[in-house]
């Protein structure tokens, strides 16, 4: 700090630690503002440090992996595996005789495991009775603030593949 | 404050130590006088003089006080040390020129005279200047000092450091500061 | 050493106005700083950037009246 302090003027502790009862005020407001300033200055580099976080991100590669084959569950029915990884559990549909969907099975608000409710032809939270659409994973209703993570499905000769995931 | 000045005369002094008293009543430090008296040469005359603190201008006390314990308030008196500050390092006591703050060993703290801020904040007279029977301490309107023989200056010289205070000393007319060198009262005996 | 004059209060107004100001920009920049990590952990990375350079403006305004403020604390003093 001696920098920013002219040459001439009084060593920092005489401002600081002064005689005078009426500076007392003055030294209060300027110590706090002194504060103030180096927590703006914390809080700028918190959000440098989300740009330069968002600027080195690599899009995560994720692997090729067969679910099911095309007959191997009824419409309407469902199956539960594990993608990318066995800490994953996602949820396969079979929403129609050619159409499948499938989504991440963690519900975005506190993690539950979602179900597929064939009555209501949703993909439904037990815990707080979250809807997701199973056309899309958006929210129908409840609590979850985002839609479900989408598993991009490929058929690939007879069968189901995941290729990736895309989040809500 | 409220215009009015505190004076000292010490040719007035006429060594009633009424002053000693009647600071000693003050509660904050009941039984201590914060009065600096002298006799002067005890032996060759029965002269005397009566000192309060002199409130400098730039207080030496204040500035070497390593506890930040000695303010200046805006009216320009220089307190008393703050009890919850002052550590009884006697800094200030060595520093004052003047030789005006006592340690006060049981306490544990600095005293000295505030001119009675409680009183003179309010606008009445400190309790030395009340009761001064000659006005040798006398805390009055400039006017009315005007009309002594003697003229009040507020600036010393110790060696080459000068003092200005707020409380002024009557010194002979045309006479402007006051010289003090220390070694002219060492005693050669 | 001159004798040191003690400070007025003229100052302490606008001392205090500053002072506002810059709690203002604060809150301001503290919600600006949950909602840039937020956007950023739910994947908007787009918005990182423009976040960042905001809150350097902000930063950039509670400086100067960092500096303002120790102005009229030496104006006030007399230091000059």
């Amino acid at each position: 700090m001696k920098l920013f302090r002219p040459a001439d003027a009084d060593p920092l502790w005489r401002d600081e630690f002064s005689i005078f009862k009426g500076e007392e005020r003055y030294v209060n407001r300027r110590q706090l503002t002194k504060f103030l300033t180096l927590t703006s200055l914390a809080m700028f580099t918190g959000n440098v440090w989300i740009a330069i976080r968002a600027w080195f991100h690599k899009d995560p590669v994720y692997p090729i992996r067969a679910v099911a084959g095309l007959d191997e569950i009824p419409v309407g029915g469902v199956k539960i595996f594990d993608y990318p990884a066995a800490n994953h559990p996602c949820i396969l549909v079979r929403t129609g005789p050619d159409s499948y969907a499938a989504y991440s099975q963690i519900c975005t608000h506190l993690s539950c495991a979602v179900f597929y409710s064939r009555d209501q032809n949703h993909l439904e939270c037990p815990c707080h009775k979250g809807y997701f659409s199973v056309h899309d994973g958006s929210v129908i209703q409840g609590p979850p603030p985002r839609p479900l993570a989408r598993v991009v499905l490929e058929r690939r000769g007879g069968e189901l593949v995941a290729t990736g995931i895309l989040q809500g | 404050m409220f215009g009015l000045e505190f004076y000292v005369d010490p040719s007035r002094c006429i060594g009633c130590q009424a002053c000693l008293k009647a600071c000693e009543e003050c509660e904050t430090h009941r039984g201590y006088s914060m009065i600096n008296f002298d006799f002067i040469d005890r032996r060759e005359t029965t002269a005397t003089a009566a000192y309060v603190c002199w409130h400098c201008d730039d207080p030496t006390c204040a500035e070497v006080c390593p506890a930040d314990a000695i303010k200046k308030g805006e009216d320009g008196v220089v307190h008393s040390s703050l009890k919850p500050r002052c550590i009884a390092c006697s800094n200030c006591v060595m520093a004052c020129p003047f030789g005006i703050p006592k340690m006060m060993i049981p306490e544990q703290q600095m005293m000295k005279c505030d001119m009675c801020y409680d009183r003179t904040s309010a606008g009445k007279r400190p309790m030395c200047a009340t009761v001064c029977p000659s006005q040798a301490l006398a805390y009055v309107m400039p006017e009315e000092i005007a009309r002594r023989r003697e003229k009040p200056a507020n600036t010393f010289y110790f060696g080459k450091q000068q003092v200005t205070t707020k409380v002024y000393l009557m010194m002979p007319a045309g006479q402007e500061s006051l010289s003090i060198d220390v070694l002219d009262y060492i005693w050669e005996g | 050493m001159q004798p040191r004059k003690p400070p007025q209060n003229q100052s302490l107004t606008a001392i205090d106005g500053a002072l506002a100001l810059i709690i203002l920009l604060l809150i301001i920049q503290m919600w600006l700083l949950s909602a840039a990590m937020e956007a950023f952990l739910a994947g908007h990375r787009e918005t990182a950037l423009p976040a960042g350079i905001v809150s350097g403006v902000i930063f950039l305004f509670c400086l100067g009246l960092y500096g303002f403020v120790r102005r009229l604390d030496a104006e006030a003093r007399r230091r000059r």
